[in-house]
């Protein structure tokens, strides 16, 4: 919780202790470029995936957008090509509808959703064969062309610094028989400035990214830091203060664990930053991307997997 | 800075500090003509009042005004002169003066009823300055006429009554916070009894920290910035706290809705020293502590409170000692006991002043002044061992020399020194977790700031006058300092890097005839501590920052042009300014601006440049049962900065293209008096969204050119009622009730857009929900005010 939220959490008392209201807005609805849109990962590492991009289109301000609205915007026929320095690849284009049901499972696993509640005929460009060379300390460039546009990006995959402990402890408070706060301590490393990135599943019910899911090591440059790992909240879930960021006790969970560069983390930050600010207090931000010609993110991950079952 | 450069400085310090002692050994020496001299006060309390007219009856071009002190001195050729004394609201007073030799007069004027043609005289005196003085935007507001405005929750305001005139902005809905002529929230300039006071607002900046009934006089200049001012580029509010009733005690408060207020004041020494001690406090979440009492927040409470003080002590004719303090705060406690999460959150400033008045002779002025200002920021919270702290402040010591030399009535003159230790501690944030601690180690910033300044009021001939002054300022950034440039160190006090300025200000006014004049000016500013908001509107967590070998200074130039007319045997005044400035070295945050706190903001900031231009038209009717004003503003001010959008011009956020306000009050009868206010304003400019577009299944919205769309206009209409109901009585005790309505008619203004999202990405379908924030709806309020007078 930053300031500028305790602040909008003021301002909303505020709003309800004066009576103030809330209406409906719809903005000018100006005709709107579509922008492309680039979201693809590179990982390194245990159990890491194999590349890939999706790419598509921005949408204006609608209330409410349907099955084909969203089907609408995934950019098809695209050439997408990375270099590892080495090989350049061509990525090739799955859409799940395509798709037999075994690859179908495993394209989800990579992208990271149920393949059976799926009704959005997600389009991807994947290394399907898995030929990059996906390793710490690579380099690996990427080039889109679409019809509209040659769409370019760099990125690379750093060091892994590890979690070398998980901690269970009672939470603060009470209750503490049922749920759990875990502590991880990394070592950061001195020589260079560090970026993390963290996701948590319980029960094989998917990884879930927190609200806030990247930290720069200004605070602990160069120390050995333990710091309580927040379990991250479901996005359509409740909040609830008691059990925010805890545990419960006797499930199975999984962390991803990952390091980044400095420009994949500045994606993040400025795009949670944007996220998490609204109000009448927050000015806008904008999203710093690494993409020359399009919106997104075309980012490198050192990553870690670390299971656990929380003690009773 | 080169070796010329400091050659340069180094020559005009010298000029400027010789001009001051030879003004000063004049000042003490020359006496060519008889003086007449004195204070200009309350009868009934002691307060001195400030510019009251002193003029010479039989010819109204040979006068002067009182200063902030009440002290006036006219110098005049040996002879007889019917002398009167006016002040707006006060009984006029003529005395017959045979000036063969210099006299000291001190005058008490009885505060007058309106309708007493006495009075109107002395108003008509007061109005005179419209069409007479060199003085260009620039506007005294009496307490008094403050409070019998509509207030919301009846809480009066002296800071959103300013912004009823024309030029000067609210800085949002219901705030406190206000921006002159196209000038950012920092580029004012404001000054309780000298101090400056760095945070000007309470709860988020709804109410100001200014508790009106402390408070005497408040002057705002929005234009033409005489030179004894310096160190913001927009406007001065200068507001003087009251000295307390050296005559009889006296008691005075209210009971409002959200706040109860209580004055005290009274003679320590009859006649020779006095007393006044004011607090205010907040309570409405006191009240709610038993229905919080059990819940998951409790002990959770936020308040704000102002304790204004002052003492003085005449010691004769020529000394004066005055010691004036402010001590506020908010206070906001956050609890959740069941998982042991807390936060406390103050902040507040404290001022202190201390103020030596001396006569060297009845010509010369003088004032010393010594001045401490601490403002401060902290947020404090954790979860058991776990404990986070982040902390920001400024903190000023600062000693001034002020001096007025009443030439004769073709010149006066001011000149002064000034010199201000600044210590700016950036948000430095700590945490720790048991045993282990982190923190920033962002160390405070020094700096010293001069000012040397000199000004003339020369009038020419009753058809022209002009006010022309310069002040000069240097600023140095002091060690213990690091270059963040070339990793150079500077010890304490060592100067990393210092900045001057030459200031040049004139204003002048040709006066067609009696009743219509022409004024002109130019203001020449520089500006060295700045603070920066990515907010809408300025909060108490944004940070002052000095100049440093990063942030240049900023720096302006307004000049303003207008037309003065009075009507109707002054029963109205009109005028017609236009002005146009243009702003260097403006300051804002990358477009990418993230609130980091492991980053100093200073490296966050981009640099460029702004402009604004306007018309005000003011009309204002001062006499009678019914008086008020109407004030219309069409402006435009605008912003480019060469790392937003490639150096597009585009609309701050402080630009309104129209901007009316009409205030009114009128005594309906002796028992009854109503106040009426109606704004209208063009909506704000903000950044709309252009899109949303697909990360990690989730939508996220993208933003179009900065500033290129506007919220809704603003209008709103308020209005009160105050009852007495004996206002004749000769009783001790005074009581009166002001009935209230903020927002009259229930407007839905917006406070902001917010935009919410719900995503399934999976089943392939999603809602976006635009959603317009209106704060503040039709909401009536009372309050009871209370007077004891010792009879």
């Amino acid at each position: 919780m930053t300031i500028k939220d305790i602040i909008f959490l003021a301002s909303v008392f505020a709003i309800l202790f004066l009576g103030g209201c809330i209406e409906d807005y719809v903005p000018s609805t100006e005709e709107t470029k579509q922008e492309i849109v680039v979201e693809g990962f590179i990982e390194a590492g245990e159990g890491s995936a194999p590349a890939y991009v999706l790419i598509t289109r921005s949408i204006p301000f609608l209330s409410t957008i349907d099955l084909t609205t969203f089907d609408d915007l995934f950019v098809n026929e695209a050439k997408v090509t990375v270099n590892d320095g080495t090989n350049t690849v061509e990525l090739t284009e799955l859409c799940l509808d395509d798709l037999p049901p075994a690859i179908k499972e495993i394209a989800a696993q990579i992208l990271g959703f149920d393949p059976d509640s799926t009704a959005l005929n997600i389009c991807a460009y994947v290394d399907l064969l898995d030929v990059l060379d996906r390793k710490i300390g690579g380099k690996y460039d990427l080039k889109i062309e679409t019809d509209e546009a040659v769409i370019t990006s760099t990125t690379t995959i750093p060091d892994f610094i590890p979690i070398t402990k998980l901690r269970w402890d009672d939470p603060p408070g009470t209750p503490s028989d049922t749920l759990a706060r875990l502590w991880v301590t990394i070592a950061d490393n001195e020589e260079e400035d560090n970026f993390y990135r963290y996701f948590t599943e319980e029960n094989n019910t998917g990884l879930v990214i927190p609200f806030s899911s990247v930290t720069d090591d200004s605070f602990f440059d160069g120390q050995d830091f333990e710091f309580p790992l927040n379990k991250a909240e479901r996005r359509d879930g409740d909040f609830d203060p008691n059990t925010f960021g805890l545990y419960n006790r006797g499930d199975s969970i999984r962390i991803k664990w990952m390091n980044m560069d400095q420009a994949h983390f500045d994606f993040w930050n400025t795009l949670e930053f944007s996220r998490n600010n609204s109000g009448p207090f927050s000015a806008f931000n904008r999203v710093t991307s690494n993409v020359d010609g399009a919106l997104g993110i075309w980012g490198g991950y050192a990553v870690g997997y670390y299971e656990e079952v929380v003690p009773f | 800075m080169s070796s010329q450069n400091r050659e340069v400085n180094y020559y005009i310090m010298k000029i400027l500090i010789t001009a001051l002692f030879i003004m000063l050994s004049y000042s003490i020496y020359s006496q060519d003509n008889f003086t007449l001299s004195g204070y200009v006060k309350d009868a009934g309390t002691g307060e001195t009042l400030i510019a009251a007219n002193v003029i010479d009856a039989d010819n109204p071009s040979q006068g002067t005004t009182s200063n902030t002190y009440g002290f006036y001195s006219l110098t005049l050729p040996n002879g007889k002169y019917r002398i009167s004394f006016s002040y707006l609201g006060y009984k006029d007073q003529y005395f017959e003066v045979d000036l063969t030799k210099s006299t000291e007069l001190n005058v008490d004027l009885s505060e007058g009823v309106m309708i007493d043609e006495i009075v109107i005289s002395a108003e008509k005196e007061a109005k005179r300055a419209n069409v007479e003085s060199t003085r260009m935007g620039t506007i005294e507001l009496p307490v008094e006429n403050i409070k019998k405005l509509p207030a919301i929750f009846g809480e009066v305001d002296i800071l959103k009554t300013i912004q009823l005139l024309p030029g000067v902005l609210s800085s949002g809905e219901g705030n406190a916070g206000f921006y002159v002529r196209g000038g950012g929230p920092d580029q004012n300039l404001v000054l309780l009894d000298e101090a400056v006071v760095y945070n000007s607002g309470h709860l988020l900046g709804f109410f100001s920290v200014f508790n009106a009934d402390a408070i005497k006089n408040t002057t705002l200049i929005k234009g033409g910035m005489p030179a004894s001012y310096g160190g913001r580029l927009s406007s001065v509010l200068d507001i003087q706290m009251k000295e307390g009733n050296n005559k009889k005690y006296a008691v005075e408060g209210g009971i409002g809705l959200i706040s109860s207020r209580l004055t005290i004041q009274g003679p320590v020494v009859k006649d020779k020293s006095s007393f006044i001690i004011s607090g205010r406090r907040t309570y409405i979440l006191d009240l709610a502590q038993p229905a919080l009492k059990g819940s998951d927040f409790e002990g959770t409470n936020y308040y704000f409170y102002d304790l204004n003080t002052k003492w003085n002590y005449t010691f004769s004719n020529k000394d004066r000692l005055y010691f004036s303090g402010y001590f506020g705060k908010d206070v906001f406690k956050f609890r959740q006991p069941t998982r042991d999460l807390f936060f406390d959150l103050p902040y507040g400033n404290k001022t202190g002043t201390l103020r030596w008045n001396h006569l060297f002779n009845d010509k010369l002025f003088f004032n010393l002044s010594v001045v401490y200002n601490d403002y401060q920021f902290e947020f404090d919270g954790g979860q058991e061992d776990f404990n986070f702290r982040i902390f920001s402040g400024v903190r000023d010591y600062n000693v001034k020399l002020d001096f007025d030399y009443y030439a004769n009535p073709m010149h006066s003159f001011k000149y002064g020194i000034n010199y201000t230790y600044h210590k700016l501690t950036p948000n430095t944030a700590s945490a720790s977790n048991g045993e282990v601690e982190f923190n920033t180690e962002f160390l405070p910033k020094y700096a010293n700031e001069y000012g040397l300044y000199f000004l003339d009021d020369i009038k020419f001939s009753d058809r022209f006058s002009l006010n022309a002054g310069v002040r000069f300022s240097i600023f140095s950034q002091l060690g213990p300092y690091t270059s963040k440039l070339d990793a150079q160190e500077y010890g304490t006090f060592e100067p990393a890097i210092t900045y001057t300025g030459l200031e040049p200000r004139a204003s002048f006014k040709y006066a067609v005839n009696s009743d219509f004049s022409f004024k002109g000016g130019i203001t020449f500013t520089n500006q060295y501590l700045h603070l920066v908001s990515n907010s809408t509107s300025t909060l108490p967590t944004d940070i002052w920052v000095p100049s440093t070998e990063i942030v240049k200074p900023q720096k302006g130039i307004q000049y303003a042009i207008g037309a003065f007319k009075n009507w109707k045997n002054d029963m109205y005044e009109t005028s017609i300014e236009l002005y146009y400035k243009d702003l260097k070295n403006q300051i804002d945050y990358a477009d990418n601006y993230v609130n980091d706190l492991a980053k100093e903001v200073e490296d966050e900031f981009v640099f460029g440049e702004g402009r604004a231009y306007g018309a005000e038209f003011f009309l204002k009717k001062s006499t009678g049962r019914l008086n008020g004003w109407i004030g219309y503003t069409l402006s435009r001010t605008e912003r480019s900065f060469p790392d937003i959008e490639d150096g597009r011009w585009y609309p701050a956020v402080y630009d309104r293209t129209h901007d009316l306000s009409v205030v009114l009050s009128y005594e309906l009868s002796k028992k009854w008096d109503m106040g009426a206010t109606f704004i209208y304003g063009s909506g704000r400019y903000f950044t709309p969204i252009n899109g949303f577009y697909l990360i990690e299944q989730q939508l996220n919205t993208f933003y179009g050119p900065r500033n290129s769309a506007r919220l809704d206009d603003y209008h709103r209409f308020d209005l009160s009622f105050t009852y007495t109901r004996k206002p004749e009585s000769k009783k001790a005790f005074k009581g009166s009730w002001t009935f209230s309505v903020y927002n009259g008619y229930n407007r839905k203004n917006p406070f902001f857009i917010n935009y919410t999202t719900d995503t399934d990405f999976e089943s392939g379908t999603s809602t976006i929900k635009g959603e317009k924030i209106t704060v503040f709806p039709l909401i009536p309020s009372i309050t009871y005010n209370f007077k004891w007078n010792q009879n």
